[in-house]
């Protein structure tokens, strides 16, 4: 066996996990080998080293912070499987059994095809140019035009031509009114995309002036993003005041059920308690998840006036 | 009497939360070990965390309850853990795929000084932030095995089934981070040596 392999034992040997006929080899070894008596001790001192002052633990307020953020991210999955599969079925119920299996299958080889129609036809926005085109359209003679992510199709230059394609950015201008579903749609897009929280907010700001805010589901879905996931709270606050002027919902509940369960700012979740506990005087009603939680809140919140409302809440359910 | 691990499975596919719960928190500290261990940062370590139940949640009705359960979990967290990118970026990250693997260890070597004087080493902060970044250039499949043989002290057999693969590819993943962490730390380890 060459010194190579016996290092290799030793390795194993230091993490105990030489059976006993490999054991034996090694201890025998190492009886006439200076050299790997050697490597042993090197061994031995790098593992201590390493385990002396590495090993990370885990303290009982990063698992309680993981475990509460757990919860909030399960929370919304049941509300959305909930959703999605109540949804599924409420599409055929209208439809007898003998008839239903058939047309559930029918329906899902029609989506089916519809799918792959839109994987493998070719994407609209993809245009192909050539450098010879010089009418208006050829991004190549636009001065405001910005080009960016190009990526080489073919980069081989050899037969004198390559292939490339990339993104051109044009700066656009607009004026529109409020209520237009297509303004709502870019404001949309900025409130998820921006860098600039200032560009965000203003996006929510304007949104928040509309009384008809459409109700888009994508809209929805963005706020709820935004509302969940934004760096900025002040973002947060405004897509969760947002949320108020759409049609409540199990998807929306479950959005202020979150904040109010994970997030770190005391202003937020009061925003979120104050949205649920209107609903209660629409007739709206909780589920025993959504109880516990407001029992949890009512005495563990670090803020007054949640612990208070959970309560209140609690005994509208008494 | 405690409820096994089947039990409480059966009972959360059956809809309850609580079983789901009762289940998770039976091993969750070790898959946040495993994923702190791992990224050396407790926000990536939450979102693993995060990730690794949210999958178990999603797929607990296909397990077949042929392994044990914590086999099955850990072998989620190893996956979560090879594919995470952090959300910082801060990490370096490498590929996972098996030619690289084998490749030359240099380029890696490159990125943690092997310069520093010991004497420079005023605490184990600094020590510990140095082994972190050792540790952190090790390729993922390395850093896993290394992560979950040392620190958390698995049987090379027990990370076979974590990593699904044979004994032997585990002792080779072990032996080229050791060769390598010894590489990155040789002016740590010569002075102790």
């Amino acid at each position: 066996m060459q010194h190579n392999e016996y290092k290799k034992l030793i390795q194993l040997a230091l993490y105990g996990e030489l059976n006993a006929d490999e054991q034996k080899i090694l201890e025998n070894h190492l009886t006439s080998c200076k050299e790997c008596r050697k490597e042993m001790e090197g061994q031995r001192s790098l593992l201590n080293i390493i385990s002396d002052s590495e090993k990370k633990e885990i303290n009982d307020s990063l698992l309680h912070d993981a475990r509460s953020q757990l919860r909030g991210a399960l929370r919304i999955e049941r509300g959305r499987r909930t959703f999605e599969i109540k949804n599924i079925f409420n599409l055929f119920d209208f439809i007898n059994p003998p008839y239903r299996t058939a047309i559930v299958g029918v329906t899902t080889l029609v989506v089916g095809i519809f799918m792959g129609y839109l994987l493998i036809s070719p994407s609209p926005e993809i245009r192909y140019i050539t450098m010879s085109d010089n009418g208006a359209e050829n991004v190549f003679y636009q001065q405001d035009v910005k080009i960016s992510n190009i990526t080489f199709l073919d980069s081989d230059a050899s037969d004198g031509e390559i292939e490339f394609k990339f993104d051109a950015v044009k700066p656009m201008h607009f004026k529109g009114r409020i209520d237009d579903p297509n303004v709502q749609r870019v404001l949309t897009y900025a409130m998820l995309n921006e860098q600039n929280p200032g560009s965000r907010l203003n996006s929510i700001n304007a949104m928040v002036s509309e009384n008809k805010l459409n109700s888009d589901p994508e809209i929805k879905k963005a706020l709820i993003t935004v509302a969940i996931m934004d760096e900025n709270p002040g973002v947060k606050r405004e897509a969760l005041k947002l949320l108020k002027k759409l049609p409540y919902d199990e998807d929306i509940k479950q959005a202020y059920i979150y904040v109010l369960s994970n997030d770190t700012s005391s202003a937020l979740r009061i925003t979120a308690i104050n949205a649920l506990f209107e609903t209660i005087e629409s007739g709206k009603k909780f589920n025993e998840t959504d109880l516990k939680l407001f029992k949890e809140k009512s005495k563990d919140d670090d803020n007054n006036y949640i612990r208070y409302l959970t309560k209140t809440i609690l005994q509208e359910y008494d | 009497m405690a409820l096994s691990d089947n039990e409480l499975i059966i009972q959360a596919n059956n809809g309850n939360d609580s079983a789901f719960e009762e289940l998770i928190y039976r091993y969750d500290k070790s898959v946040l070990s495993i994923a702190l261990n791992y990224v050396h940062d407790s926000d990536d370590a939450k979102d693993i965390y995060q990730e690794v139940f949210i999958r178990v949640h999603r797929s607990l009705k296909k397990f077949e309850m042929r392994s044990e359960f914590s086999t099955w979990l850990f072998r989620i967290t190893t996956n979560v853990c090879l594919t995470y990118k952090s959300r910082s970026k801060k990490h370096l990250q490498l590929s996972i795929d098996e030619e690289y693997e084998s490749d030359d260890d240099n380029r890696r070597n490159e990125l943690v000084s092997d310069n520093k004087d010991p004497g420079e080493l005023a605490s184990n902060a600094e020590l510990g932030s140095l082994i972190g970044d050792a540790v952190d250039t090790l390729s993922s499949k390395q850093r896993i095995t290394f992560v979950l043989k040392h620190y958390e002290g698995y049987k090379i057999r027990e990370i076979a089934e974590m990593l699904n693969c044979k004994e032997g590819t585990v002792k080779k993943y072990l032996f080229d981070a050791i060769r390598n962490l010894r590489k990155n730390l040789n002016s740590v380890y010569a002075a102790a040596y």
